[in-house]
């Protein structure tokens, strides 16, 4: 099988990269061992949260500027802040051709609140998670109710007012906590206890219920003006739900990230793969890239568990196969590997000095900046030191980031991906 | 004690992935999701089978769930390994007679216009649903006259004629109830200047496995195995088929939940879309005339699995003429025998409404698709007539009406 590029990595990067070159016309094929950290996301993109010692940047592209002048191998200084910005903005883009809404505050962060009731800066969120409105009810300090159905055992209100109250942010405002009844809907054989996110958004997608869960979210609230709740409002269709439920209400609906899996993230998914198969690009699920043959410093073909000896074909390659939860890194007693391709990785060699002492070190720990080692245009080395000028590395595979400290995976993963396509295109000009 | 290669289960970080993409948790809440059932009951399993629920039972084996999991978990397999493993064995003389597609088969075939004419009668129906437990909705595909094999010995000589050839595994469906799409294989395949090379096989065992019948499924894989081998080393030729599920046990199921050694077959068989697009890609295109049809694409679930929907994709996409709408991918609902049984028959028809729905939206003239068990569901629940990949690539061959 013969394409223009094989994409390995089915995420964030992954498709941004994918989107970008098949809406220029090249035969684009991602293949994904199984569903991608999407699926494990707020569901918010972040850009630049934090610069570290818990200080906040409020403002991420000016802040970039400076950044970048004083860290040379950080992906953001490897794309140049100017592309980040275009990068992001075409994602932006994208989704919204998918009718999903992603809101940002100009050129400044927003925060988003967390399961737990912290608050993390971000700069592209769904509209049912920040928007002009809810800035709007939130600088007027109306009063929030954070509701939950009875029995729903991934996000606990109560907990979450308790440490928004804590937040000089909410100091001088009214929270409280509410419960809600699942719908009746005939079936006794189901514990309430054992709904997860996706079954509930499941019951607002039929949309049967609406009007009992409006009139219960009513009652629950009290006299607020808002109506925080966890993030299952539904995943297709979901706007009109949303719409019709904050009209039913006649209340501020507001959605919260859950645990996993975070609807929110899986809407992003649905609208990536959705717009990447409208371009006429394949995405090949469930199979796991093996290794590949290399000559001349160039990768000519990969082979998969599913396809055995039948090998993809390309013109370029790129590898977003994400970071050690996804398995583009592995971790070994001594090491730290990449297992597709043997790639020279950015590491530590003493394993004492991997992580930090803390379980939640502020400055995040090291592990997180290892990565494949790459050059500017993100083409990385094989063991014995051969440069693949085919092969481009990007998102949450690459080092000298940290994405937890910070607050920039989704940057990350979105302007690497948009300047391997943009890298690519050029080349074959 | 616990064999340490089966604790693929411990990999499970409980992240729930593989129950949102699970057709039937989507479509009852009597199944707990595929998380639930597998990796998570399998540890108490493992500890005691009397900690066993039966509401595993609703898995249909579709194999979502392996191609969802991020953490390489082989949880049909653990469901379905379960089956057997831990249920007491009684016996369903429903559950044998949907098993043994072959055995049925020889015999209908023996007498095929009186089969499709009885089992259409309302008193066959009403007693098949009330003492059999087959749903009365449930259409049967028609079985043949005679079988696949005895037309294919009239036309052995002129096959060994040809210098490459293919060894076909036909599977039970192309031998008693569709010789067409065995004949189409070998108008394709010869086109291409490849001869079909027919030998001994059984049952793939895909019906043994669904109604717990193992050791069955163990005997026909050996065999299987042992003579497509035999066959393709003979002959230094590939192993095809034509059915995505015969397909993927003979490649899949059987190392992984048969645990039996295939690698004698593993390498030199492919699905036949496969087979076919790599020749295309090297040149290999036979001369074709245009088919103007309008069709919409379902993907099967095992054909998912085993990653050959693209090869699909592409040989379709050669078809002059053809006007292609690819489907979303959506579980069909029949899983083969499941979707004949009566206490499954809704949620099959649950799972497939989606599916459904998606084809009427797609306006097609007819919907193409390479499960012959997908077909029959389709067929029933909708107003459109299904065809094979290879059946549509004959008629641009040979210039028949499709």
């Amino acid at each position: 099988m013969r394409y223009d590029c094989v994409i390995i990595g089915g995420g964030l990067s992954g498709l941004t990269c994918g989107i970008r070159l098949a809406e220029k016309g090249a035969r684009c094929a991602v293949i994904s061992t199984g569903m991608s950290a999407l699926h494990f996301s707020s569901g918010s993109i972040d850009l630049f949260g934090n610069e570290g010692e818990g200080k906040i940047v409020f403002r991420p592209f000016e802040y970039l500027e400076k950044f970048i002048g004083s860290n040379p191998l950080h992906p953001y200084a490897r794309c140049g802040s100017s592309r980040v910005r275009e990068a992001l903005f075409y994602f932006r883009d994208q989704l919204d051709l998918e009718d999903i809404d992603l809101y940002n505050n100009d050129d400044a962060n927003h925060f988003h609140v967390t399961t737990l009731g912290t608050l993390k800066p971000t700069f592209f969120s769904q509209r049912s998670v920040f928007n002009e409105k809810i800035r709007l009810a939130f600088e007027k300090k109306s009063k929030i109710a954070a509701l939950n159905f009875e029995g729903y055992r991934d996000f606990y209100p109560e907990l979450a007012v308790i440490n928004l109250k804590r937040n000089v942010l909410f100091r001088n405002i009214e929270i409280s906590s509410g419960k809600i009844l699942y719908p009746d809907y005939g079936d006794p054989q189901r514990n309430p206890f054992e709904y997860r996110s996706i079954d509930i958004a499941r019951i607002f997608d039929t949309e049967r219920y609406l009007e009992d869960l409006a009139a219960q979210i009513r009652t629950a609230a009290g006299d607020a003006a808002f109506a925080a709740m966890p993030a299952f409002l539904g995943i297709t269709n979901f706007k009109r739900h949303h719409q019709l439920l904050q009209q039913l209400t006649g209340l501020l609906i507001y959605e919260i990230p859950t645990l996993p899996p975070s609807i929110l993230g899986m809407r992003i998914d649905n609208a990536l793969k959705s717009r990447f198969a409208a371009l006429g690009g394949v995405y090949i699920a469930g199979d796991t890239v093996r290794g590949g043959t290399i000559a001349g410093g160039r990768l000519e073909s990969v082979f998969t568990e599913n396809g055995g000896s039948s090998a993809l074909y390309a013109g370029s390659f790129v590898l977003a196969s994400g970071s050690f939860f996804s398995g583009g890194l592995v971790s070994e007693f001594s090491r730290v590997r990449e297992p597709v391709f043997g790639l020279r990785v950015y590491s530590h060699a003493e394993r004492s000095k991997w992580h930090a002492q803390e379980f939640f070190p502020r400055n995040g720990h090291p592990f997180l900046e290892f990565g494949v080692e790459t050059d500017e245009r993100f083409n990385p080395l094989t063991d014995d030191g051969q440069r693949l000028g085919n092969l481009y590395c990007t998102g949450a595979l690459l080092p000298h980031y940290n994405p937890i400290r910070e607050g920039s995976g989704g940057g990350v993963a979105v302007s690497t991906g948009y300047r391997a396509a943009e890298l690519i295109l050029a080349g074959n000009r | 004690m616990i064999k340490l290669e089966n604790i693929s289960f411990d990999h499970c970080i409980k992240c729930t992935v593989c129950t949102i993409y699970c057709p039937v948790a989507r479509a009852t809440h009597h199944f707990p999701g595929p998380k639930q059932s597998g990796p998570d009951m399998e540890r108490l399993r493992i500890k005691s089978p009397g900690l066993l629920d039966d509401s595993l039972k609703y898995c249909t084996n579709c194999k979502r769930c392996e191609i969802a999991c991020p953490s390489n978990v082989k949880i049909a397999d653990l469901i379905q390994s379960s089956k057997w493993r831990y249920f007491r064995k009684a016996f369903r003389v429903r559950d044998f007679f949907l098993a043994r597609t072959d055995l049925m088969g020889g015999v209908a075939t023996r007498a095929s216009f009186l089969v499709n004419f009885f089992i259409k009668l309302f008193p066959v129906k009403f007693f098949l649903d009330r003492f059999m437990k087959i749903p009365s909705e449930r259409r049967f595909p028609r079985y043949a006259q005679g079988t696949f094999r005895a037309w294919y010995k009239k036309h052995r000589k002129e096959q060994e004629a040809f210098a490459e050839k293919a060894v076909y595994f036909h599977g039970c469906y192309v031998n008693y109830n569709n010789h067409d799409l065995g004949k189409d294989v070998v108008t394709v395949l010869n086109a291409m200047n490849v001869g079909v090379i027919v030998t001994d096989e059984k049952c793939c065992g895909v019906p043994l496995i669904a109604n717990g019948y193992i050791d069955k499924a163990r005997k026909n894989a050996l065999f299987n195995i042992e003579s497509l081998a035999r066959s393709a080393s003979e002959s230094g030729a590939r192993i095809v088929s034509a059915s995505s599920s015969c397909s993927f046990a003979l490649k899949h199921e059987y190392p992984n939940l048969l645990e039996l050694d295939n690698s004698a077959i593993f390498d030199g068989l492919d699905y036949i879309t496969r087979f076919i697009h790599e020749r295309f890609e090297k040149g290999n295109v036979p001369a074709m005339g245009p088919v103007p049809v309008r069709a919409a694409y379902h993907s099967p679930c095992h054909l998912e699995r085993m990653g050959g929907v693209m090869n699909t994709i592409e040989v379709l996409k050669k078809i002059p003429g053809l006007e292609l709408t690819i489907l979303h991918s959506e579980c069909c609902g029949i899983a083969g025998t499941y979707g004949f049984k009566k206490e499954y028959y809704k949620v099959a028809q649950k799972v497939g409404d989606e599916l459904f729905k998606r084809i009427e939206r797609a306006n097609p003239e007819i919907v193409i698709t390479d499960c012959e068990t997908c077909k029959w569901q389709i067929e029933m629940s909708t107003p459109y007539r299904v065809e094979h990949p290879v059946t549509v690539l004959a008629r641009a061959i040979d210039g028949k009406k499709l």
